[in-house]
């Protein structure tokens, strides 16, 4: 029975076998190279993604666990026209460097930034701590998310 | 290209279900709940099985109760979620502090509390020395029915269980303690502890320990409890130095695992700084 995901807002399925790690999916079969693949234990946090909402690693993340589900990619967040908050913060912030972490940080700083909104610093980098940079960007990254969430306060006042 | 190989994934709605497929695949297949520990097979040259049992869609295993006498913890719940619903819980802030800092906030949300309990070869589970210094009980279901047993006497029998059962839930005497746990990774997070020290105080109102429960993970293969420094304590203030220097003298009572990240020695060589950050947590509390 083929597995069923609604991939960024698109109906997909996958006919192989139920434990390919979701990551060899969305990379390999579906074509979206967002999510990288590296360490493929779970400590890096390269290849995150949001299953319904929630934040997963996707190397750990058997296919077969995700049928019927909503996963949203680094591709579905906005792209190079149309970038979202955190995305355009990250780039003004010159946050950006290789590109290898960068998916995976974003869509962890996107579901903090979510549940916390006036997140502070030692919580932007304990959410984070999943996410390894090996350029060791990390100060310029939390800086841009704490701007998001210095203009959140101020929305608020 | 696809892989060829065509795993089974059953996915029962019922324990009784779940039961059932585990006894119709015999060796053949076990349980999946995060996936977390399976999924990383390859990496200890471990074969996938031809089958698994998905927990996922079983209500009960998902639950979180309280009564006046237990937390009643499904096995399928999270770390993620035990942090959410258990840090009201003054008694049980060392639970939730051990599911907290467990590897990173990705693998807490698929983590489970089965997963941690269940998975013998994982010396280093933060769970089961928060939960054995809670003298927690265990609900397993087998062939024979439902049966209650101490997470410690779990844990001695676990590898020799019935291929086919299902740890159930997990329950949580509701005492008045204070309870606290250390835990010492190589880097801030996302590695496996080198080693672990929960602690449950029961204090007297003269502010002296009727009694504590010390228990000490990733050390030895399977966490256990410190009786030797639990009988040493007991009576005595909680003074988080002079614990410290106790359990300094009693530390020779552990070996300690050679592991890829550390020699055994040197797991052993920290214990005794965890048990005085422990308690000094308590004594901040």
């Amino acid at each position: 029975m083929a597995v069923r995901i609604n991939v960024n807002g698109e109906e997909r399925s996958f006919d192989g076998d139920v434990v390919t790690p979701l990551l060899d999916v969305l990379r390999n079969s579906f074509f979206l190279t967002g999510a990288k693949d590296v360490c493929r234990e779970g400590f890096c946090g390269a290849c995150m993604v949001h299953v319904d909402g929630v934040p997963v690693i996707s190397c750990l993340t058997p296919v077969g666990l995700v049928d019927a589900k909503s996963v949203l990619t680094i591709e579905g967040l906005g792209d190079e026209s149309d970038l979202v908050p955190l995305q355009r913060a990250l780039e003004e912030g010159d946050a950006v460097q290789c590109g290898m972490c960068f998916p995976g940080i974003v869509m962890s700083l996107t579901n903090l930034l979510a549940q916390q909104p006036l997140a502070a610093r030692d919580e932007i980098k304990r959410g984070l701590c999943g996410n390894v940079c090996r350029c060791t960007g990390y100060e310029r990254i939390v800086d841009a998310a704490l701007t998001l969430a210095r203009n959140e306060r101020r929305a608020n006042v | 290209m696809q892989d060829q190989q065509r795993t089974g994934l059953h996915k029962p709605e019922t324990v009784a279900e779940a039961l059932a497929a585990l006894s119709d695949l015999g060796g053949g297949g076990t349980v999946m709940a995060g996936a977390t520990w399976i999924m990383r097979a390859p990496f200890r040259q471990e074969p996938m099985k031809p089958a698994y049992v998905s927990l996922a869609q079983i209500p009960e295993l998902h639950r979180i109760e309280f009564t006046q006498a237990h937390v009643r913890i499904g096995s399928a719940v999270t770390h993620a979620r035990l942090v959410r619903e258990l840090q009201a819980i003054p008694e049980l802030r060392g639970l939730v502090s051990a599911a907290g800092d467990s590897a990173n906030p990705a693998v807490r949300q698929a983590a489970t509390v089965g997963g941690n309990l269940c998975t013998a070869d994982f010396a280093a589970a933060d769970l089961v020395p928060a939960l054995l210094c809670q003298d927690a009980e265990v609900e397993i279901l087998t062939t024979e029915g439902r049966q209650l047993l101490s997470l410690d006497a779990f844990l001695g029998l676990r590898e020799r269980l019935e291929r086919a059962y299902l740890l159930v839930s997990v329950l949580v005497p509701r005492r008045p303690l204070a309870s606290a746990h250390a835990r010492l990774p190589l880097r801030k997070a996302g590695d496996y502890p080198v080693a672990i020290v929960s602690v449950a105080v029961e204090c007297r109102p003269d502010g002296n320990m009727r009694g504590a429960a010390i228990a000490v993970g990733s050390v030895d293969a399977v966490a256990r409890r410190w009786r030797g420094l639990e009988r040493a304590v007991a009576g005595l203030p909680l003074d988080a130095l002079r614990i410290h220097q106790l359990a300094l003298d009693l530390a020779d009572e552990f070996v300690g695992r050679d592991g890829p990240e550390v020699p055994g020695w040197y797991r052993v060589k920290v214990l005794p700084t965890l048990v005085r950050r422990a308690f000094a947590t308590l004594q901040q509390h």
